[in-house]
Order: structure tokens, then C-alpha cells, then sequence
């Protein structure tokens, strides 16, 4: 029963998307307006469709109804209830399954938040977005089917993989990421929508960056809880192995950064048009290849699911998509040609196109190297690796410069800066000589002591601006500091998120580049009540037990954390021994403060306790790459709230549509846009 | 079942089992020169049972195992280059988390920076290109950040 409702419900939804996209062809063409809202409908119906799809197949995992064959895959009777629910994403045709819902839900929002608007570009967008709902309904329904009976039903299922049920973490990681990948198709849809209805204007600009920084903040969430989620659960001490899927989600991450960059040159400036748009639909297209390279298993990962042929279908789409952009983008060089002029190239459009240069190049770098193996093997016929080190000599060196940029950017103004801009930058200079110094002191190497310096000098320059600014306002205005600051960023939303998002990527680094040029790395065998001494902890064996839990076996050393005298904490770092799976899976204890954190893995022990083997790492700075995510994100919050240029600049330019009811309703209209533009949040 | 699965992991806590206090995997290494070379060597090479790690990352036993046949080959004397060698004719070129620089593969290296200075040549020729004043007034707007 619970099958075919499912089951029907993605079918369904294929419907519903094949004749939301014919529709929209049809409409726009017709210039019908009651068959585009058929296509809105369709968008709403699909949502309806997934959200009932996806609740059955929750409903059977948490009820183990293993006559379906995705339950039968990773449902088991041992499984607790909240594992149930979120292995809903732990395989492939789970994790489809949910994707549709995410894309549905957000093809409904952009369907239901510009509703009233009549140009062809929103009905484009629309058709867009159920295009690509269309693939991967395609693909819940046949090749990658949650749904499908098994005969005869087993009694008992293998589980969900047991790296996915051991962390809170796997509970919020998937879904964050899956918005941020999802969230890429509607710049894309809206992209595609100005170039087929030739509406090139700020508006979609706008629009589509508003997006792409919601997108974007999810997909940095996406992936900051993913390496905190390897660095909690992997136990390996680190939180980037640069494996291929994490590269994958990268690789979207930074075109998209560059985007939202290079957006505000082509805003001020006109310029950059062509290169906008290139950058919004590689964007997407990398997220359709990350979920090709994640799904299909082709490069080995610890994310890849055991993939059949599905890798194919993903292949088919990217090059449809691929090349009906690039065929499209050709189509319209006259609407995209740059109307603009630079005032002087030490301006802060320049330091956003060198930005882009160093981003595309960063970008390459990546692609290239994930991609290398399967060119060499089809070259070459040998298996090579591309691995941490490759990575690491290549994209240091772009890394540390765009921290330089981001210090720069904020200092210099738009158009062309004055000596008083270049004074601004010597206090700034001082502290980036000043950190240099305290690195090579500290005996850093020459790109964490260039990491040092350029991550002190971006702060000192972003956090300039809120203290300038807010000074400003309290010599001016006599408010306190904190009511200061708060209206000057209220006031500024988009400038002020966008220093705010660089202090957290800047935080972030100054965790990255200590963390990892710093650490201590001990392994250590200890009897019973033996210690070992790591930086400043010295770590005490007192125990070993074991312990039968519903799904799993753990066993754990119980290790007594000494500073000096004081006692400070009680470690208990684990072993979980799943019935699935024949290696065991680490569970690290960590005990983190601001100045550092210790990491201790249990990796070996003998059963009557007389010794035990850890490994003790102390890692400088770490906590602050996951509190720099979280200001990313906020960041990324603060400047979704700018809602566009002011009145009279942002309405947008008559649509070749005309509304039935003619120019009464025109006011009408325009105050509709407005009130659009204000609800454009999804809630 | 279980009990079995905990008896896997005894032996490698037996082996390791030795009285003093801190080392960083096993061997007879007497000097600090000879720690980093092995530490740097381990990170240079794949862990064969994990995915993408480096031996000097993982924790598996084979991981821990071929850390110690490093520090043994550094304390007997071989080079880095024949320590990798050793390794790659074991298990082939794969066990290099970082292609050697030669051949095909210096297109994984040669590329990147080719298109990094392409872009500095194309951004050099556009900046020039746009900073004359074109023709046409732009629309931009004057001023300092008016909507941020």
C-alpha cells in the first residue's frame, strides 16, 4: 500500500513536471496567461507530490516495511527511530528521493514568490526548474526507483551505513547540503530565463544573486558541518582529505563566490555580462556533476554509494544542459556586451576581477585534479592519485592570495580611490607585518607565515569598516557603540554581510593554516594507569570497557586529562563495532577550547585491559573554522536581506506581456513587483 | 560476532605494545632529521584500505604497519626516492598521493598555471582595454558605496 502511494506519487510528479515544461512552452508562445499559471500549479503540485512520496518512504523506514526495496536496503529492526528517519538520505536512491523534494519545494517558492509577474522570463524560469525536476523524477521512477517490491519480503534488513549513523551531525549535514546544491538551479533556471526572453536587465541580476547567496549559504553550511562532521566521526584528526566528493562540493562553492563578487561589477559597472551568466550555469553544472561523481561511484570516496549505471543518466543531462547554454549564450552576445568603463584599475572592480581570475583559477585547479585519474587511466591505461599533496602545492598559493584580496577590496573604493584610501591601508600593513612576524617566531613555514599575515591584514581592513562606520554614526548621531553598529549594518545589508561573511572566512583560515601547521600528533601505548604527556595535557589510561548497545558494540578507553595537577576532563574516545560493517568505526573524544583543541582516537586495545594505543593530537586555533562557518553564514543572512536597488531603479522593464485590464491595473502591477520583491524570502 | 570483530583489533595492540612513553609509530629512528623524512613520506603515500587518506592520517593497522616498514627503510639508509619506489612497485604508481611529476602527468601541474597566467594576460589587455574612457558616458553612479 505504502509502496504504491509512493510510487504513484513520484510518477506522478514526472507528470506534473513534463506538463509544467510543455506548458510553458506553450504559453509563452501563446502569450496565455491562464496556461502559465497552469505552469505554476504544476510547480505546487510537485512539491505536493514529493513531500507525499518522501513522507511514505520515511513512514516505511521508521515501520521497517521491508517489501520495499530501499527499506530492505537500509532499514533494520535494530535501527532507532530518529536513524530510521534520516537514512532516508544514507543511499542512492534515498538520497534522489529526497533531492526531488528539495527541488520541488524550491521550484514551488520561486513559482509562488514571483506569482504576479507576467514577463516570459519568470514563466521560463519556471519551465526551467521543472525541467530539471523532470530528470530526477525520471530517475525515481525508473533507474533509480526507491519503490520497487521485493519478493520475498526478508525478515530483517543490513542497516543503514554505519558512518552515517554515528554523529548528530549526518542528521544536518545532507539536508544543508542538498539545499545549497538544489538551491543552484534557481540562479540557473533564472539565468536561462533572462537569456531565452532576452530581459538581460539589472532585475534578473539581482534576483538571481539574491538566490545564488541563499544558495551559497547553505552550501557553505553544507559543507563546514561536513568537515566538522569527518573531523568528529573520521578520526583522523583533520576535516579536508580533498576526496574527490569534497572537492565536488567545492567546486560549485567557488564559482559561485565568484558570482556573487563579480555580480556588483556588472551592477555598477555593466560590465562582465557574459562572464556572469558563464559563471551562474558552470555552477550548476558542477552541482550536477558532484551528484554524478558522488553517485555513480566512478571515483572512490568515502561519500560514494555503490552506484549502478545511473552515472549515465547524469552524464546525458549535464551535456544536454552544457550545451543548450553554450548554444544559448552565443545566441544572445548582443544582449550581454559590456556598456561600461573603468575609472582606474587600482579600484575595487579591478581587485573583483582579479578576485574572478584567481576563483576560475582555484576552480580549474580543482577540476582538474579530480578529473586527472580517469583521464590518466584512459590515457595511460595506469591508476594514478591525485591526492592531499597535489592539492595542497597548487591551491595554497591562490588561497593566501585571495585572503590579500580580501583585505585589499574593502580598502579600496569603487571608481578611483584617493591617497586617503591608501593611508587607510597602513594600519592594516602593520598588523599583516606584525602576524608574519609572531609566524616565522613561531617557526611557521612560508605559506602558513603568508596565511598569518593576510588573514591579520583582511581582518584589520573588514573590521575597519564596522568600526569606522559605526563611529561615524555615534559622532553624528550620538548613538551608543552597539545601537551604532547594529543601524550602520542594517543600513548597509548587503555591504556589511558581505564584510561580515569575509571575517568568518577569515577566522576560518586563521583556524585552517594553525591548526594544520601546528599540531601535535602522538600515538601512544599505555597500561593500566600509565600516562603520557602531549603539549600541555598529560593523558592517563584508567579503563576499558565494552558495551552492548541496540545496533552496535562499543567499546571505550576511559582516559583521565590532566594540566599540570588540576584534573580538567574525563575522555572516553570509542570503537563501535556495527553488525554490518567489518571495520570498526572510530568515534574520537575531543576536547575543544578557543586556544586548542585535544583530539584523542581510540586504535587498539587487548580485551583484558592491560594496554591500549591511542593517538593524542593537539590542534591549535580549530574550534574557529566551524564558528568562521557559522559567521559565513550569518554573513550570507545579513545580506539577504538588501531587497534590491531603490524604487524607480529596480522596476523591471515592460514585459512584451501585457496584462488583460490594460493601464488601470499598470499601478496595480508595479505595487504587486514591489510587494513581490519584499516576499521574495522563502518561508 | 562481536566478540570476534573485538578480537580483530588485539593483535595490533599486541604488537604495539612497548614500555616507554611517546612515539610516533614504531622503529628504530634515533634522530629528529629521520622522524620528519618518515612523517613527510608517510603523508606522501596512499593508504591502500582507505579512501583518499594518507598513511600518516589513517588509523588502519595496514596504514600503521607500512608507517613502521618506512621507519625501518629511513633507519637502513635508503633514500626518499627509494623508499617511494619500494612502495610503488608494490602497488603500483597509484600509491602516490601526488603524480609524478613526469610525462602525462606533468599536464595535472602544467595546465593550471598556463590558464593562471592566460587569465593575467587577459585581465592585463581588459583592464588597460576599459580604464581609457569609453566613448559613450557609463551610468554608473559616483560616489562611495550609495547602496553598499
Amino acid at each position: 500500500m505504502i509502496r504504491l502511494i509512493g510510487y504513484s506519487a513520484t510518477l506522478f510528479s514526472l507528470a506534473a513536471a513534463v506538463y509544467g515544461v510543455i506548458a510553458a512552452i506553450w504559453g509563452v508562445r501563446s502569450k496565455r496567461q491562464d496556461i502559465l499559471a497552469s505552469v505554476r500549479a504544476a510547480a505546487y503540485a510537485t512539491f505536493g507530490l514529493m513531500l507525499v512520496a518522501n513522507l511514505a518512504m520515511v513512514y516505511a523506514l521508521v515501520t521497517k516495511d521491508f517489501s520495499i526495496s530501499y527499506v530492505a536496503q537500509v532499514g533494520s529492526h535494530a535501527t532507532p527511530f530518529g536513524i530510521a528517519v534520516i537514512s532516508l538520505w544514507s543511499a542512492l536512491e534515498g538520497s534522489i528521493l529526497f533531492w526531488g523534494l528539495v527541488l520541488a519545494f524550491c521550484a514551488a517558492a520561486v513559482a509562488w514568490l514571483h506569482r504576479d509577474e507576467r514577463s516570459d522570463m519568470f514563466a521560463v524560469t519556471n519551465g526551467v526548474m521543472l525541467v530539471v525536476g523532470a530528470f530526477f523524477y525520471m530517475l525515481m521512477v525508473g533507474p533509480a526507483n526507491p519503490f520497487g517490491a521485493v519478493f520475498p519480503v526478508p525478515m530483517d534488513g543490513p542497516g543503514p551505513n554505519p558512518l552515517l549513523q554515528n554523529h548528530w551531525l549526518m542528521a544536518v549535514h545532507p539536508p544543508l547540503l542538498y539545499l545549497g546544491y538544489v538551491g543552484m538551479t534557481v540562479p540557473f533556471a533564472f539565468a536561462i530565463g533572462a537569456l531565452m526572453s532576452r530581459q538581460t536587465d539589472e532585475r534578473w541580476l539581482w534576483l538571481t544573486r539574491r538566490w545564488t547567496l541563499m544558495a551559497w549559504a547553505f552550501l557553505t553550511a553544507g559543507i563546514v558541518s561536513g568537515m566538522w562532521w569527518s573531523y568528529e566521526v573520521l578520526g583522523w584528526g583533520g576535516y579536508w582529505a580533498w576526496d574527490p566528493v569534497e572537492n565536488a562540493s567545492l567546486l560549485p562553492w567557488l564559482t559561485a563566490t565568484a558570482f556573487i563578487h563579480s555580480a556588483m561589477v556588472q551592477e555598477r559597472r555593466g560590465m562582465l555580462k557574459t562572464w556572469n551568466v558563464t559563471l551562474i550555469i558552470a555552477t550548476f553544472l558542477l552541482t550536477i556533476l558532484g551528484t554524478f561523481l558522488t553517485r555513480s561511484g566512478i571515483l572512490t570516496s568515502v561519500h560514494a554509494f555503490a552506484g549502478g549505471d545511473i552515472g549515465y543518466y547524469f552524464l546525458i543531462f549535464m551535456g544536454i544542459m552544457l550545451l543548450g547554454s553554450l548554444a544559448l549564450l552565443a545566441g544572445r552576445s548582443e544582449e550581454l556586451r559590456t556598456t561600461g568603463s573603468l575609472d582606474s584599475p587600482a579600484s575595487r572592480e579591478t581587485v573583483f576581477l582579479l578576485n574572478n581570475m584567481i576563483l576560475a583559477a582555484f576552480t580549474f585547479t580543482v577540476l582538474l585534479g579530480t578529473l586527472f585519474p580517469l583521464v590518466a587511466e584512459a590515457a595511460r591505461g595506469v591508476r594514478v592519485t591525485v591526492g592531499e599533496p597535489f592539492f595542497n602545492r597548487m591551491t595554497l598559493p591562490l588561497a593566501v592570495t585571495l585572503l590579500f584580496l580580501m583585505g585589499v577590496g574593502p580598502a579600496l573604493p569603487w571608481g578611483r580611490p584617493s591617497a586617503k584610501h591608501y593611508r587607510k591601508l597602513i594600519l592594516p600593513a602593520s598588523v599583516a607585518a606584525i602576524s608574519a612576524l609572531v609566524a616565522v617566531l613561531l617557526g611557521a613555514g612560508l605559506m602558513a607565515t603568508l596565511g598569518f599575515a593576510f588573514a591579520g591584514f583582511a581582518i584589520t581592513t573588514n573590521a575597519a569598516e564596522f568600526l569606522l562606520g559605526a563611529g561615524a554614526r555615534r559622532r553624528a548621531l550620538g548613538e551608543s557603540p552597539l545601537v551604532a553598529l547594529s543601524r550602520l549594518v542594517k543600513a548597509n545589508p548587503r555591504r556589511f554581510g558581505g564584510y561580515t561573511a569575509h571575517l568568518g572566512i577569515l577566522v576560518m583560515a586563521l583556524g585552517i593554516v594553525a591548526s594544520s601547521e601546528f599540531t601535535l600528533d602522538h600515538e601512544v601505548t599505555l597500561g593500566p594507569r600509565e600516562t603520557a604527556t602531549v603539549g600541555a595535557y598529560t593523558v592517563r589510561f584508567d579503563d576499558i570497557w565494552g558495551r552492548q548497545e541496540p545496533h552496535r558494540f562499543v567499546v571505550a578507553a576511559e582516559l583521565a586529562v590532566f594540566m599540570g595537577d588540576r584534573r580538567v576532563a574525563t575522555l572516553e574516545p570509542r570503537l563501535n563495532y556495527y553488525e554490518m560493517s567489518d571495520q570498526p568505526i572510530t568515534t574520537p573524544a575531543v576536547r575543544s577550547r578557543a586556544h586548542e583543541d585535544l583530539y584523542i582516537t581510540l586504535l587498539a586495545f587487548e580485551r583484558d585491559g592491560s594496554s591500549t594505543t591511542l593517538r593524542v593530537m593537539v590542534e591549535p586555533l580549530l574550534v574557529w573554522i566551524w564558528i568562521g562557518g557559522i559567521i559565513m553564514f550569518v554573513g550570507a543572512g545579513i545580506a539577504f536581506t538588501y531587497r534590491g536597488p531603490k524604487d524607480g531603479k529596480s522596476k523591471p522593464r515592460a514585459p512584451g506581456v501585457p496584462v488583460k485590464g490594460k493601464v488601470a491595473q499598470a499601478g496595480q502591477a508595479a505595487g504587486r513587483v514591489r510587494a513581490a520583491d519584499k516576499e521574495e524570502v522563502p518561508a | 560476532m562481536v566478540l570476534s570483530l573485538v578480537a580483530m583489533a588485539v593483535p595490533a595492540a599486541a604488537q604495539d605494545a612497548q614500555p616507554e612513553g611517546i612515539y610516533i609509530g614504531q622503529g628504530p629512528l634515533t634522530n629528529a632529521v629521520e622522524e620528519a623524512r618518515a612523517a613527510k613520506l608517510a603523508s606522501q603515500l596512499q593508504c591502500p584500505v582507505c579512501q583518499g587518506q594518507s598513511i600518516a592520517a589513517s588509523p588502519a593497522p595496514m596504514a600503521r604497519q607500512m608507517k613502521d616498514l618506512i621507519r625501518t627503510q629511513v633507519s637502513e639508509g635508503y633514500t626518499d626516492e627509494e623508499v617511494r619506489q619500494y612502495f610503488m612497485s608494490k602497488y603500483g604508481e597509484w600509491v602516490l598521493l601526488e603524480p609524478k611529476a613526469a610525462g602525462f602527468n606533468l599536464l595535472v601541474y602544467i595546465l593550471p598555471v598556463a590558464a593562471l597566467l592566460a587569465g593575467i594576460g587577459l585581465m592585463f589587455v581588459l583592464v588597460r582595454r576599459w580604464s581609457t574612457p569609453a566613448p559613450a558616458p557609463a551610468e554608473a553612479a559616483e560616489g562611495d558605496d550609495a547602496a553598499g
